[in-house]
């Protein structure tokens, strides 16, 4: 009963969180205080009320520098970061006074003497903030000490049989609870391995006691749960070095509110940017844009903090192309950037070959681009390159443009004849290579493989579940690839950066629970072909609780179908209303072209992990939406805008970013595209084995070839549906590779390679430079890079061994290294 | 080359050098161009695994094909060598049906495994030249066949021509579906066809459609030069993959609705397929042939279209509804036996159908769909009035191979009442190639009858034998009385039968001394006797299906149907005869007899010869004609005879609770080793073995 009234009192304590207490100097959140129990803490937030002009997001935070007084200290106390905790049942006021601002507000305390210890509700939030339900922790495998705790807490009678019991109850002294393990080990007052996790001073150590010393009541059989979390403030715009307090309030699932400001957890997303306290505390350390993470409970928000790079952005020459620069256009005048100008048409040319196609252009393309006068070359140009030239003869790309995205997309389906063999392997490659080449909708691309039944040989999408093997595998690869969700951690326990459940995992994997195979004969004797069917029964069941689990989406109510649960599933999967199928996607594309997606990971999107451009996120999204999921339309926005034609040096002002987009973010040529430019560069080929000679690597099917250059440079296994896997970081292998190895040395210096041919040719040393400089870094040599080769041609050994060392030196540069 | 050296002979006269030991009959693995062309007589280069030399004869299925071995060159002087290439000439009448042929040769070393040849209506086109890479097409002009081989890894073939603008085209690649019967082929051709435009842009692709063949329509609205492209899907590649593109102008006929005719009637049906005329309704004769292998070329508005799959029958015919009948509760009525076209016309379509019934009245439910041609893998339920589900049947089998169609046989009704038939494709897919033909009849006992081989190989004076498995359907648990016909001359038959309580027959064939090289392809078949037990089957006479023995990798025996048996007189091999000193005996339950067994062996054959009278390998047992209840003693059996070793003896034992059988016969086996996996098998004249009667048992026939 005592619970019921705690609810009760902070539903009214919530109502007011968002309330300014009119006509006074100072903005306090909440304008009035309830507290319910001796041990209930209310964070106050103290600002200055908003001058015209502001806004809430700007508004300084003076709660730690504000003071603080309780008129009636037998009621209730305050402490000087503007916390306040009951003592017995009464009403009073508070006073917050800054500099000349002074203000009162009331605060009423009940149930003080009365108060209950709740453990799943009161006892596991504190184990969980210290650290102790931790998988490093006494959540491991085997737990730590012989005391093991499950996950986050998520088994609350196991960890109180763990606790109260186990041991022959020896964790525990009622008649001394101060000695009681539980709190002695954490406070530091007997050796901890884990070291001092619990402050004697702290609310969570009487709470403990309090709990202790009433006998450990066990956890009730239906506990309420957590079922949202609301910080404040939602987003702040700050200064360097300047505080913000957060205050988290946590909503039941019976309605109640309760503020948990000192037991939810506070990590932050970017620590160049933001250090948090444990409390809460949170310091601007340098500048950008950064999210604290505020967990409780299964709970999880996200606050977005600002921090300005400087004090004035003109964006004098910058125009709009599209929506989408008008919306960079906005972040960087919020966050004080200049961005840098337009990049070079030879710059712009490359930059769009290899992002489209993930090839150089040839001597002839690149010509024609820079000596061409069209204003609306670079417009034309994208437009080519992805096949949406009015006149079709122009559309020669789609090819290429095909390949190059199967090369994408068979990475994150992880499509390899290891799982699938080489039929199947075939068949995946060419559905999807077929549904780029026709520019297929996404959300279809998604459903038929979502939904994909019938021959692998036949069905290529069928392949699908033969990588993804059962329910759990599909579930996850479905999640992360079309979703951004790394749902993983939820088969176990709560998820600790989201909302999701087990019961939200299993119920996602119910979809797959009837996918299976049978074989059949009609690829005749030796086909040994198997067809995908769903079939009349199978379920998924809850590991902890048992229960059959419905088919539910994330978030959602249950959905089935009588003959293919997956059919509703992919309805829900790809509907435009679902924000994150788009986004998700969207992103990624962000992150292909611009070199960094709006949210990093790309492929993490979670609400705890904002994209940096929360605008412009959502109106590419509509874009994508309302143009029936088409990815060449969305491309054609991204490349066509002005942002993606920033050059890639950085200015002064804009050096120290690295998520805005106010310069073109460079990126290292992954190993496929690679190889590709350099057999173009040098005029040689790869052979790869059983495909036919002049197959370049970004036509690849497979996952696995033997070739050094490839495993060197980190063309993916196909093992993780996770984009990490193509690591993106250079290495010293790489790096002696291109300096030293034999194999880019033969290519250069073999009998058929474009120096080969040159000089067979009898071509003019300033032709053979230029032509150099072309095939590699499409642009022509400047008068000093001429005049330096002229001056290499005279102190070599022989004319061969100039422009090999030259055309050696050109593809070891960043220049041609580097999508810039 | 200089003629004077050259003599041209009839590799047939010249048959009479020595049979090497352990020598198989020679195994065909391709034939170039794969294709003839109707009302054409073309030269064909047939290659083999094995000797081809002394080739005198080729067999052709179906009608109006004939083919002759050319006389092959040999330099004047030389001895002989092993031939594995050989022409051979085809002449293809004008109405010959288009389609697939089998053929094989006959030659001394026996009768070889099946080759396949396409008959074809266009021009036949021999892929020509270096055609392997975009920029060196072989320029060709359509419509044709176009013939060529897939012949190493990541060979590419590559064929230009011209369209007028607004012209279709079909593209018909027929070549995996030709290596099933292919003895030793191991790894199968999976073909994809792309069509490019003249700059090699992909237009379209086809990978997989008839199996792994594809088949592409295409629309060429421009008039201009186009490419088309066949490789192996993974870029491999064998000097044995050949391939034929049927390329026509004319519409392509997939399927009819209905599927199902009623034979000797006129029909009309809706043509399903590509570049169909705008009134797809067509109107035909149909055969009086029954079956569900018949094929008819469907008249269009100036020719025949290509073959279209159908099934003849004289069931009475029920059309599905136009109404909705998807459920239990509004299934369509039909009557028992009934034969019911229907279709599944869009994606998730599910039809239902009802019908009365009788407890005990017992039922069979069968859908034919994919295995002629349409595109439905069924999914077959019979439910209760109140849609509870009863049976369900996903795939069917018949012999040793599967299918996608199903099949829900001998049904017993549990109660009197309604009950409903509900069919789906099993991907809940539909179309208008989702055609089938639904049959619904009283379940009769029956039997099918299926060879374990497709060729029987003879000596002058020897003996060989034929297994012949039964399946019994329907509770048939009577005696199958086996026979042969259309025997070659000097060949006679001792035809077994399969015992009410086994599954296993043997026909024994004998050529006289005096017989020469022959073959001539043979009908078995049986015929229900009488039974003591269970329901008696009909009385006609019942052919056996025939398998081809093929090479697994692992050396086990994969088999595949083949539509001929094949019963040649060849050379004498390594075994001249086996002789038994006892060709009757009777035992008594409990009792051992014992019978030596002689092996007269070729002149220097000295290696193993290993006696049986169960035909099995690696531990799977293909044919055992033993009464029940009658084994083997292998420890007091000698079987290996080792080392030019003769003498062999086998003890039979007779379980002391077998049976009374009288005169059930045996074929006593020496089998030869050919290679790891592969063996010749001679036979004994016929053992015939009984099992006395005992005083507490009744005989078994």
């Amino acid at each position: 009963m005592q619970m019921l009234k705690c609810v009760i009192a902070t539903c009214v304590l919530v109502v007011s969180i968002l309330a300014t207490a009119a006509g006074q100097q100072l903005r306090i959140t909440p304008d009035r205080v309830r507290v319910t129990g001796k041990f209930q803490q209310i964070q106050l937030l103290v600002q200055q009320k908003e001058a015209p002009n502001t806004t809430v997001t700007d508004l300084d935070d003076l709660t730690r520098l504000a003071n603080y007084a309780i008129l009636d200290e037998s009621v209730a106390r305050v402490d000087t970061h503007g916390r306040i905790t009951g003592l017995d049942d009464g009403i009073t006021k508070v006073k917050i006074a800054y500099q000349d601002l002074v203000q009162e507000i009331s605060v009423e305390v009940q149930g003080a003497a009365n108060t209950q210890i709740e453990f799943a509700q009161d006892i596991l939030p504190i184990l969980n903030k210290a650290g102790c339900a931790a998988g490093a922790c006494h959540a491991s495998q085997f737990g730590k000490g012989g005391f093991k705790l499950s996950i986050f807490g998520f088994d609350p009678q196991a960890d109180f049989r763990a606790i109260a019991r186990a041991s022959r109850g020896r964790r525990l002294n009622f008649g001394s609870p101060e000695f009681s393990l539980l709190m002695a080990k954490p406070a530091m007052q007997v050796p901890h391995g884990g070291g001092r996790r619990l402050d004697t001073n702290s609310i969570g150590y009487e709470v403990l006691r309090e709990w202790i010393s009433h006998g450990a009541p066990p956890p009730v059989n239906e506990p309420i749960k957590a079922v949202s979390l609301h910080v404040t403030p939602k987003q702040r715009t700050t200064e360097l070095d300047e505080t913000q307090q957060l205050r988290a309030v946590v909503k039941y699932s019976d309605d109640s509110f309760r503020d948990v400001t000192s037991f939810a957890r506070y990590d932050v997303m970017d620590e160049s940017v933001l250090a948090v306290t444990s409390e809460g505390l949170v310091t601007a350390t340098g500048k950008g844009q950064s999210a604290v993470m505020v967990r409780y409970e299964g709970q999880v928000e996200a606050v977005t903090f600002v921090v300005p790079f400087g004090n004035r952005a003109q964006l004098a020459n910058w125009t709009n192309h599209n929506f989408i620069d008008q919306l960079a256009a906005n972040k960087f005048r919020e966050l004080q950037l200049e961005p840098s100008g337009l990049c070079d048409d030879a710059t712009f040319l490359r930059r769009a070959f290899l992002d489209a196609l993930g090839a150089l252009p040839t001597l002839t393309e690149t010509s024609a681009f820079l000596t061409s006068a069209d204003p609306e070359k670079r417009a034309h140009l994208v437009k080519r390159l992805l096949g949406l030239a009015k006149d079709p003869a122009e559309n020669i790309y789609n090819d290429r443009y095909a390949s190059f995205w199967t090369l994408k997309w068979s990475d994150l389906i992880r499509n390899n004849s290891n799982d699938l063999g080489e039929q199947g392997m075939w068949a995946l490659h060419n559905w999807i290579k077929e549904s780029f080449r026709t520019n297929k909708p996404y959300d279809q691309f998604v459903r038929e493989l979502v939904t994909a039944k019938g021959s692998i040989y036949s069905s290529g999408p069928a392949n699908y579940f033969r990588i993804n093997g059962n329910a759990s595998e599909l579930t996850e690869a479905t999640s992360q690839i079309f979703l951004g969700l790394r749902l993983e951690c939820a088969k176990c326990h709560h998820h600790p950066f989201e909302s999701y459940s087990q019961t939200d995992y299993y119920g996602l994997a119910a979809f797959f629970a009837r996918v299976g195979q049978k074989g059949s004969e009609e690829f005749g004797l030796f086909g040994r072909e198997s067809v995908i069917v769903v079939r009349d029964t199978g379920e998924v069941k809850h590991p902890r609780t048992g229960q059959q689990m419905a088919p539910t989406p994330l978030a959602g109510e249950p959905i089935d179908h009588e003959l293919d649960r997956r059919i509703p599933l992919a309805k829900w999967l790809t509907a435009p209303d679902n924000h994150l199928f788009a986004e998700s996607v969207v992103n990624r594309y962000v992150g292909y072209l611009l070199g960094r997606g709006l949210v990093e990971p790309i492929d993490d999107m979670r609400s705890t992990n904002p994209p940096s451009n929360t605008a412009l996120l959502s109106a590419l999204s509509k874009t994508f939406v309302d143009s029936q999921f088409n990815l060449k339309h969305l491309m054609h926005e991204i490349m066509t805008s002005r942002l993606y034609q920033l050059s890639s040096q950085p200015t002064e002002h804009n050096f120290s970013d690295r998520r805005f987009y106010s310069h073109y973010r460079v990126k290292r040529l992954a190993a496929e595209p690679l190889l590709d430019a350099i057999d173009k560069a040098v005029g040689a080929t790869t052979k790869f084995k059983n495909l036919p000679p002049g197959t370049r690597a970004t036509e690849l099917p497979d996952a696995e070839y033997p070739n050094y250059f490839l495993k060197t440079f980190a063309k993916p296994r196909r093992a993780s549906v996770c984009e990490c896997e193509r690591v993106p970081d250079e290495n010293l292998a790489q790096a002696l590779h291109t300096l030293n190895g034999d194999i880019l040395a033969e290519k250069i210096s073999g009998k058929a390679s474009r120096i080969g041919k040159l000089l067979a040719n009898k071509t003019e040393h300033d032709d053979i430079v230029n032509q150099l400089y072309l095939a590699t870094l499409i642009r022509p040599p400047s008068p000093q890079e001429l005049a330096f080769s002229r001056e290499l041609l005279k102190t070599s050994p022989n004319p061969k061994e100039c422009y090999e060392d030259l055309l050696w030196a050109l593809i070891n540069s960043k220049q041609f290294l580097f999508v810039h | 080359m200089c003629f004077r050296k050259l003599l041209l002979l009839f590799v047939g006269i010249l048959a009479t050098s020595e049979t090497p030991a352990q020598t198989s009959y020679p195994m065909l693995m391709s034939i170039r161009p794969v294709a003839a062309q109707q009302g054409q007589t073309s030269e064909h280069t047939v290659r083999s695994r094995y000797d081809l030399y002394g080739a005198y004869k080729v067999l052709v299925s179906g009608d109006g094909v004939q083919g002759e071995v050319v006389p092959h060159a040999v330099k004047q002087g030389e001895k002989p060598g092993k031939i594995e290439a050989l022409k051979v000439r085809f002449t293809v009448s004008a109405n010959a049906q288009p389609g697939v042929r089998d053929f094989r040769l006959a030659t001394p070393r026996g009768v070889s495994t099946l080759g396949q040849l396409v008959i074809t209506r266009g021009a036949v086109v021999l892929e020509a030249g270096n055609n392997d890479s975009l920029s060196t097409p072989q320029t060709v002009e359509l419509p044709a066949t176009l013939c060529g081989a897939i012949e190493e890894a990541e060979d590419i073939d590559y064929y230009q021509f011209r369209v007028d603008a607004d012209t279709s085209f079909s593209f018909h690649v027929r070549s995996m579906r030709l290596q099933d019967r292919i003895h030793d082929l191991q790894q199968h051709v999976d073909p994809i066809l792309t069509l490019r435009s003249k700059s090699g842009a992909t237009l379209a692709s086809s990978d997989n459609f008839y199996s792994a063949d594809p088949f592409l329509g295409y629309h060429f609205e421009d008039a201009g030069e186009y490419l088309l492209e066949i490789r192996d899907v993974r870029y491999h590649g064998n000097a044995y993959w050949e391939y034929s593109i049927e390329v026509a102008a004319q519409p392509f006929v997939l399927n009819t609705y209905p599927l199902g005719l009623a034979a000797r009637k006129a029909a009309q049906v809706e043509l399903i397929g590509f570049s169909i005329p705008s009134n797809p309704i067509a109107e035909f004769q149909v055969p009086a042939q029954q079956g569900k292998t018949v094929e008819v070329g469907i008249p269009l508005e100036s020719t025949l279209s290509n073959p279209v799959p159908l099934i003849v029958t004289d069931l009475p015919l029920t059309n599905e509804q136009p109404q909705e009948h998807s459920r239990t509760e509004n299934a369509q009525q039909v009557s028992v036996p009934t034969g019911i076209n229907g279709r599944l016309s869009s994606e998730g379509e599910i039809d239902c159908y009802a019908f009365d019934a009788m407890k005990g009245d017992m039922l069979t439910v069968e859908v034919t769909a994919r295995r002629r041609q349409s595109a439905i893998d069924s999914h077959l339920r019979i439910l209760d009035s109140n849609g509870k589900q009863l049976q369900l049947n996903d795939d069917l089998k018949i012999g040793k191979r599967g299918y996608s169609d199903s099949l829900i046989e001998s049904w017993t009704v549990p109660a009197d009442g309604k009950y409903v038939i509900e069919l789906r494709d099993v991907h809940l897919r539909g179309g208008p190639r989702f055609v089938y033909f639904l049959e619904l009849t009283r379940s009769k006992p029956y039997f099918q009858l299926f060879a374990d081989t497709d060729k029987t190989q003879l000596a002058p004076g020897a003996a060989g034998v034929i297994f012949v498995r039964a399946v019994r359907k329907n509770g048939f648990a009577g005696t199958i009385e086996l026979g042969i016909d259309h025997l070659p001359e000097g060949v006679t038959a001792s035809s077994g039968r399969i015992l009410p309580d086994g599954q296993d027959g043997c026909i024994i064939l004998e050529a006289s001394p005096e017989t020469n090289l022959a073959a001539t392809n043979v009908l078995i078949h049986g015929k229900a006797t009488r039974s003591n037990n269970g329901p008696a089957a009909d009385s006609s006479i019942i052919p056996a299906a025939q398998y081809q023995e093929t090479y697994l990798p692992g050396g086990g025996r994969g088999h595949w149907p083949v539509e001929m048996h094949t019963v040649a007189i060849g050379r004498p091999g390594d075994v001249l005869e086996l002789a038994l000193d006892n060709y009757e005996i009777t035992l008594e339950p409990g009792e051992t007899q014992k019978i030596n067994v002689e092996v007269k062996r070729a002149k220097g054959f000295d290696k193993n010869v290993t006696l049986d009278v169960i035909y099995q390998h690696l531990g799977s047992v293909y044919g055992n004609t033993l009464p029940k209840g009658v084994t083997i003693d292998a420890n007091a059996s000698k079987t290996l005879l080792t080392a030019g070793a003769t003498q062999g003896q086998l003890v039979f034992k007779a379980d002391p609770k077998a049976s009374p059988v009288d005169s059930q016969q045996v074929s006593v086996m020496a089998n030869v080793s050919i290679n790891f996996v592969m063996k010749t098998t001679f036979s004994s004249k016929p053992l015939l073995i009984s099992v006395a009667k005992s005083s507490s048992a009744k005989p078994a026939d």
